[in-house]
């Protein structure tokens, strides 16, 4: 409850521990669901991080969303953004058609009407999509190898910055390699469709398991894939090979930190004179991992990093982008900007690209990826041997 | 991951940061490694030094020899507990009063706790027997009845202000906002209070109370404080919040919502622990380790049947007697035996009786702290924290 950012500005939603454990006493697999709030959770997952028992309302109240959605009728909506990887496919094909559309008036009205929110301007989509890029790069021998899952926001949305950090791994002597894949499945799974969920994760699953069993490791860039692939791949998914998926991947400024650490590179770093806001995405802190980020940026000379890890963004993934939801993702994501305008910064950090989307919006500050920081400083690493 | 830390600290409680804060800025390189929120977060958010007497560091002096506050000394307990006042200072939540008096707070039931720190926005709560005292309280608001303070406390009274919501959390968000707190205080202002101190509920705003207590204050010109309220605590969560923040300032990394699911050693030495991830685990190395998970609430020790046990490092426990010995007639006697159990510790705060060389215990999972008994919990876990930080900040 006292981590809970929806229920704060929301009162409808009555917090994780009612939500979870405390309704769950009352539910019954036999019995239709009727908590009609339990799709207010945005699965931020901040009562799990701070529950100190091990109790997991999160995962609760998403067993019970899929419930809910599985027995009641869905908004059109919540079907779309279940989709948002043929979303992207299709807003990727016919990019400049779509990126002239999404800002007009009429355009955003109809969006309405279909339960989807215009409060933040939709992404621009690119038609030159990650998948559509070459597959490998890097030294074809490497001690260093690893699969990119680089998710929909990379691959439809920011495929330039995804062709950065493959070529950017290539640099620091590793082999990437980009085989075919697909959605991770955790817009699905969030908006009630565990069908398609597991049907995107069962894929990916078996792709990235036959790249790990030849000894590539796999490397998302995405915070919000990053948990599904470890967490709900071989939880609530169950899908096969998903504990092995869970049990190899790394994320991404975790992976270039273990390189530096075990001396596998010995970048140099020129100093970079910004003062940045970190904002540390929900699902970063899910993860479990410490912030990796940050440990590269103190690497940086010059900059100076503010880490701000106290707010939820509010967009939450296909979440915001939803007019039952605009209300409280828009008090979020005001008091979050808020949280980054107090510190005067330069320019804003965030590791997922919703929050960079949600908190650039709302505050007005640049926002990058902390590898593309990092890619600024490092001009001169040593490749390997 | 194979990054070395000067020191990692398990438990991100009172002593847990402090320590934390402490040998950040000695420079030195920290991770704190806590499987969740802390304990100070449901708590009143005041720091109980001891609540015997009026003068704390006094009756300090008093304790048994082996209560871990000697191991810390008078010094060191009173400036941690000034450099605890300026670390929360620095983050907007100044507290006020000092360790060489205590102080009294009003509580949801209309009586009076002594402790000695507090927040800035209960700066007033300690009044004369005669003065009045006007509550406000929320339409709806749980675990907060303004009748149970009437009836205890009778020179006062009560109104009820409809916030739009009643959960703790959301009205103190609602604080924050200019129209609401212009509303509120014009509301107030309508209810012609004739004298006395105004009393709230802890939920003027998330992270920074005094700044609204004080507006509310200078606007109706009377004095104005908040009641500690059951969790969600704000108090709490805002002391949690400075220190946390306070860290992050330095440098210190954190390590959250995951347990340690083992210890990897050489020898005498603790070289890492490892953190149960849904997939992979993180290991978190580092030259010298503190343990400061606190005692059986937040987890630090665990009883079963036959034994009590410490979780992260399996050290022995120190255990008053046998269990058959602890019995009492009395329910709500002071000073349960079990209180005396924990980790026995030498003048440097190692454990004793245990292989393990660069391991430190500060905080309430200390034996002998007997923190419910004296009324010392954040105190003690404050200058043993501090205490333990400068012992083991010279080693690395």
């Amino acid at each position: 409850m006292a981590n809970c950012p929806v229920s704060r500005v929301n009162p409808d939603f009555p917090g994780p521990k009612q939500a979870g454990p405390d309704a769950e006493r009352f539910r019954s697999d036999d019995e239709t669901s009727i908590d009609k709030w339990i799709r207010l959770c945005n699965q931020c997952k901040r009562c799990e991080v701070a529950c100190p028992y091990g109790v997991n309302p999160a995962q609760i109240i998403l067993k019970e969303q899929v419930r809910y959605g599985g027995k009641h009728f869905r908004p059109l909506a919540s079907r779309v953004f279940a989709n948002t990887y043929w979303l992207g496919a299709l807003g990727s094909l016919i990019a400049p058609v779509v990126n002239i559309l999404t800002p007009r008036a009429f355009v955003k009205r109809v969006l309405n009407v279909f339960g989807i929110s215009t409060s933040i301007p939709f992404p621009q989509y690119r038609f030159h999509s990650m998948n559509r890029s070459w597959r490998w790069k890097g030294p074809r021998k490497s001690r260093k190898k690893v699969v990119f899952f680089y998710g929909c926001f990379l691959n439809y949305n920011r495929p330039d910055l995804g062709r950065d950090i493959r070529d950017f791994l290539a640099s620091l002597g590793v082999r990437v390699i980009m085989p075919k894949q697909v959605c991770c499945g955790l817009p699905a799974l969030g908006n009630g469709d565990i069908d398609t969920a597991r049907k995107f994760a069962s894929k990916n699953a078996r792709i990235l398991a036959g790249y790990i069993d030849r000894g590539y490791d796999v490397l998302y860039s995405c915070t919000s894939c990053g948990l599904s692939l470890t967490q709900d791949y071989p939880g609530i998914l169950d899908v096969p090979y998903g504990r092995k998926v869970s049990e190899n991947s790394y994320n991404l400024h975790e992976y270039i930190l273990n390189l530096m650490e075990e001396h596998y590179i010995d970048p140099v770093l020129e100093p970079f004179h910004r003062r940045v806001a970190y904002h540390i995405p929900c699902h970063l802190r899910a993860l479990g991992i410490g912030y990796p980020a940050a440990r590269l940026f103190e690497k940086i000379p010059g900059l100076d990093v503010h880490i701000l890890e106290d707010n939820c963004c509010g967009l939450s993934g296909s979440y915001g982008f939803k007019t039952s939801n605009e209300d409280t993702a828009v008090k979020l994501g005001i008091t979050a900007a808020r949280a980054v305008k107090a510190v005067d910064p330069d320019m804003l950090a965030s590791d997922c690209g919703a929050c960079r989307m949600q908190l650039e919006y709302f505050s007005g500050v640049p926002a990058f990826d902390p590898s593309e920081i990092l890619m600024k400083s490092l001009k001169n690493s040593k490749a390997a041997k | 991951m194979s990054v070395t830390y000067d020191v990692v600290i398990t438990g991100g409680g009172m002593s847990g940061m402090m320590a934390a804060i402490t040998l950040a800025d000695a420079g030195r390189s920290v991770a704190v490694v806590s499987k969740g929120d802390p304990v100070c977060c449901l708590s009143t958010g005041c720091i109980d030094v001891i609540a015997d007497g009026n003068s704390p560091l006094e009756s300090i002096c008093s304790l048994p020899d082996n209560h871990p506050y000697h191991l810390a000394g008078i010094d060191v307990i009173n400036s941690s507990l000034e450099m605890f006042k300026s670390v929360m200072s620095a983050e907007g939540g100044a507290y006020a009063g000092d360790a060489r008096a205590n102080r009294r707070i009003l509580t949801p039931l209309g009586r009076h706790k002594t402790t000695c720190l507090v927040p800035g926005a209960m700066e007033f709560a300690d009044f004369h027997p005669d003065e009045y005292i006007h509550i406000i309280s929320f339409e709806g608001m749980k675990d907060f009845y303004p009748n149970y303070i009437t009836s205890n406390y009778k020179n006062s009274g009560f109104s009820i202000f409809d916030a739009g919501v009643s959960t703790t959390m959301g009205i103190a968000r609602r604080f924050e906002n200019r129209q609401f707190l212009e509303g509120f205080i014009s509301w107030l202002k309508g209810l012609d209070i004739p004298e006395g101190r105004i009393a709230m509920p802890a939920v003027l705003g998330m992270r920074f109370a005094e700044d609204v207590c004080n507006e509310i204050s200078a606007e109706l010109d009377r004095k104005v404080f908040e009641i500690p309220t059951l969790p969600p605590s704000l108090p709490g969560l805002r002391l949690f919040g400075g220190l946390k923040n306070a860290l992050l300032k330095r440098g210190g990394h954190l390590y959250w919502g995951k347990e340690i699911c083992s210890v990897e050693k050489s020898g005498s030495q603790i070289e890492a622990v490892t953190l149960a991830g849904a997939g992979r685990s993180t290991r978190v190395q580092g030259n010298v380790f503190m343990l400061a998970t606190g005692s059986f609430v937040s987890g630090g020790l665990h009883a079963s049947m036959d034994a009590v046990r410490e979780t992260v490092f399996d050290l022995p426990v120190y255990l008053p007697g046998k269990r058959e010995s602890w019995f009492n007639n009395d329910f709500f006697a002071p000073g349960h035996p079990i209180e005396k159990s924990g980790i026995c510790v030498d003048k440097s705060f190692r454990p004793v009786d245990s292989r393990i060389e660069n391991l430190f215990v500060c905080g309430s999972i200390l034996a002998f702290s007997e923190v419910m008994k004296y009324g010392c919990g954040h105190g003690m876990a404050i200058a043993t924290g501090v205490a333990a930080a400068n012992v083991c900040g010279e080693l690395v």
